[in-house]
């Protein structure tokens, strides 16, 4: 469109036209993404805020010593934690990344503005309804709400007004790319950031249709127009929205992953068609794994468990390993070529790790470790059975979600938030120390759960005393996790007063070395251009005799002694299985 | 190669190489080594794990129960008085002979009826919920098995006990405001 550009010279630019040039990337940034990001982003950390506020209400109630709420209260209290951490913050970040990824990534202004605030308000809406119903304390269905259980019908309407919100961000998302094809990229690939969010997007496409076919007739229901819903069929549909959201979240992770490393060090993947090869697994395996909820289920045949979860459960973890090797090989690679560093490991020696940058990939790249090990021994037919809906799974689900995902969110916010508002971070010191806390306090938490899991401890109950049954084993790890909990609390606290400083009182600054400090300790040369890289003779890249050596050798012996690991364990846990009951 | 040669920084760098910036044309590149070699390590990993958890099914004593039966609350709760009935119910204890089969019904906030069980014996448990989703988890000497109890499906769970005491079964599937006192007793004899 030749023609645009001449009209955008000849008229006066509207305010959401205007733009400045990013010191840090040399990006066009459009004042309306700008400001869409931020709105975004600011929903996101309000909803983190409620998000965390609950889960300090939930995990000290959970406490047995404390036990601070009474069971409605708690009941109350989950279901607001449920929605707010697991629906609100990671999917009104995921917009602000769609349009940072669409419109900013590609130099490109935003296809409809008006679109943009539209799908804005109407998640803002949703988010006010679920919350009310949840305040107001006639939603006590935690964020599941499994039928027969009834909310009152606003709950429904939320979410479904909510999903509709997302459903418009992703439209925009995907015009705001065919604009940039048309205006400025022919013949070129998209960014990998924007290929990771595409693919993102698609996933939550397909999640919200399956989460409205779950949740309408749950409003009717809720409302009398239609007398049952089907249990099971309901488990069905609100997993494939559910679970398939929840590879939403691990590609946005995966993309804050190669952000961070991006703006911190400047590294690009070793071989982007690896990385791009494993964000497409996502696609193909994703949607079919929400089987493994129903692996204890009555009313499936064994092959549909065993393709359904175990297969595609399995399946899901080759993209998050390749991903794993490519971020770190990512690093290894630029320490190596562009500082010279020697040695299997002195990459990561030679990295700044009081860098918050650094700190939240690393704590988020090992908690997301633990995590994919424990979710595949859960997603395995017959070990499920040891674990569902034990403690186990809050043990898991919160080291993807909180430990991989939100860590990896903070520790791109820590540099998107200032970049986009051109204000330096508000402490870094404090920053980092926030990470450690965080992630420290997380992993605690999570080795308690897990091991209250293991002896059986149920999830998501007011209270395991049971009139005084309740085996005594159980007190001490759920003890012990409210200290963790306390300080994964403190940590969450740190880091939405850190953002909200930033936004408020951080010092204005476009000095890039200010808004990004180098997360490396020696100093590092300018990375190859692609041209170079990719006419690199003699590399993986010629074409011609395979080159023996290994590119990343470190960030591979890492991820192999990683699997090594993931296997023995796997197997052990089977010997363990052969302790309980015989059953079948 | 530019490595080895550092520039002095250009006031905005280039974006031309990292994941931030579009790729032109035929950058598509053959792996390196490692990156290829690692896929197959990790397609290998799901392979062996697969073919394990298969193997698993046909040679273990341990699997998930594949028993069950479609049914409606009414249904269930007559199967439940009429094995009750027939086992000299006391109580809302049943002793159950070993051979037979027992019936348990999850309702907010109770299963029901509480069993007595002989030891290395096995037997079939049906159980189903009157009301709405209800998990069944069986609890004591520090481990528990796990199951879903739905309205509508009698799941039958064969299992085989092999040490005497109390356990304890434990609804960890949330279902209402008395979730938390929801239990029933299954005690191990001689």
């Amino acid at each position: 469109m030749a023609t645009a550009e001449i009209t955008a010279s000849a008229l006066p630019l509207t305010r959401s036209e205007r733009s400045v040039i990013c010191p840090v990337t040399g990006l066009r940034i459009y004042a309306g993404a700008r400001a869409l990001t931020l709105a975004n982003a600011v929903a996101a950390v309000l909803a983190l805020a409620a998000g965390g506020t609950f889960a300090l209400l939930v995990g000290l109630t959970r406490t047995p010593s404390v036990s601070m709420l009474k069971p409605e209260a708690y009941y109350q209290s989950l279901t607001g934690h449920g929605v707010a951490a697991l629906i609100l913050w990671p999917i009104f970040f995921e917009v602000a990344a769609m349009v940072f990824a669409s419109s900013i990534l590609l130099n490109t202004r935003v296809w409809s503005m008006k679109l943009g605030w539209t799908s804005f308000a109407a998640m803002i809406a949703g988010t006010a309804m679920l919350l009310v119903s949840v305040i107001s304390g006639k939603a006590n269905v935690t964020f599941t709400a499994y039928p027969p259980l009834i909310a009152n019908p606003m709950f429904y309407l939320g979410y479904i007004v909510f999903a509709v919100g997302v459903l418009l961000a992703v439209v925009n998302f995907c015009m705001t790319i065919l604009l940039a094809r048309q205006e400025r990229m022919k013949n070129k690939s998209l960014p990998l950031l924007t290929y990771g969010v595409a693919v993102a997007a698609l996933l939550a496409l397909m999640g919200i249709v399956a989460g409205l076919v779950a949740l309408v007739p749950a409003w009717l229901y809720s409302m009398g127009l239609i007398g049952s819903v089907e249990p099971i069929v309901y488990r069905a549909w609100f997993w494939g929205l559910g679970h398939t959201l929840q590879y939403v979240n691990v590609v946005a992770m995966v993309v804050a992953w190669y952000g961070i490393i991006a703006l911190t060090l400047r590294a690009g993947p070793v071989n982007q068609k690896f990385s791009r090869l494993a964000f497409i697994l996502y696609l193909v395996f994703a949607v079919p794994v929400l089987g493994h909820h129903f692996i204890v289920d009555p009313g499936l045949s064994t092959s549909v468990k065993v393709f359904g979860a175990s297969f595609m459960g399995f399946a899901l973890g080759i993209p998050s390993l390749m991903h794993g090797l490519a971020v770190m090989g990512a690093v290894e690679s630029r320490m190596r070529r562009g500082g010279g560093v020697t040695g299997l490991f002195g990459w990561i020696r030679a990295l700044d790790w009081k860098h918050p940058g650094i700190a939240a990939l690393g704590v988020s790249l090992v908690l997301f470790a633990i995590g994919g090990w424990s979710g595949s021994a859960q997603t395995t037919l017959q070990l499920n059975m040891l674990t569902h809906n034990t403690m186990w799974v809050p043990a898991h689900l919160h080291a993807v979600v909180v430990g991989g995902m939100t860590l990896g969110f903070m520790g791109f916010a820590y540099y998107l938030v200032p970049i986009l508002a051109g204000r330096r971070l508000f402490s870094r010191r404090l920053a980092t120390i926030q990470v450690y806390l965080y992630g420290g306090g997380l992993l605690f938490m999570i080795a308690m759960q897990s091991w209250a899991g293991i002896i059986g401890v149920p999830r998501r109950t007011a209270s395991i005393e049971y009139g005084g049954q309740a085996p005594t084993s159980w007190e001490l790890p759920m003890n012990l996790m409210g200290v963790g909990v306390t300080l994964a609390a403190l940590g969450g606290l740190i880091f939405i007063l850190q953002m909200v400083l930033t936004l408020i009182v951080g010092k204005p600054t476009s000095d890039p070395a200010e808004l990004v400090p180098s997360a490396s300790k020696i100093p590092l040369a300018d990375p190859p251009t692609l041209a170079a890289a990719t006419a690199n003779v003699g590399g993986p890249n010629d074409g011609g005799t395979p080159d023996r050596r290994l590119e990343t050798p470190g960030a591979f012996s890492v991820m192999t002694i990683y699997v090594a690991l993931f296997l023995v364990t796997w197997l052990a846990y089977f010997a363990y299985l052969t302790l309980h009951w015989a059953v079948n | 190669m530019s490595e080895t040669t550092p520039t002095a920084t250009p006031p905005v760098p280039d974006p031309s190489e990292s994941a931030l910036a579009p790729l032109p044309g035929r950058w598509a590149r053959r792996m390196p080594r490692d990156e290829y070699v690692f896929m197959w390590i990790a397609i290998l990993l799901t392979v062996v794990m697969s073919a394990f958890l298969v193997g698993w099914i046909f040679v273990s004593d341990h699997n998930v129960p594949t028993r069950s039966k479609a049914t409606t609350p009414t249904e269930f709760g007559e199967q439940v008085s009429s094995f009750m009935a027939a086992n000299d119910a006391e109580n809302g204890v049943v002793k159950v002979p070993p051979g037979k089969d027992a019936y348990v019904m999850a309702e907010r906030y109770r299963f029901y009826p509480a069993l007595v069980l002989k030891v290395n014996e096995p037997y079939t448990i049906w159980v189903s919920s009157r009301d709405v989703l209800h998990g069944f988890s069986l609890v004591g000497f520090n481990r528990s098995l796990n199951f879903t109890v739905a309205p509508g499906h009698a799941y039958g769970l064969r299992f085989t006990p092999d040490k005497t005491g109390t356990y304890k079964i434990v609804c960890n599937e949330y279902c209402g405001q008395a979730h938390h006192a929801m239990t029933g007793t299954i005690t191990v004899e001689e």
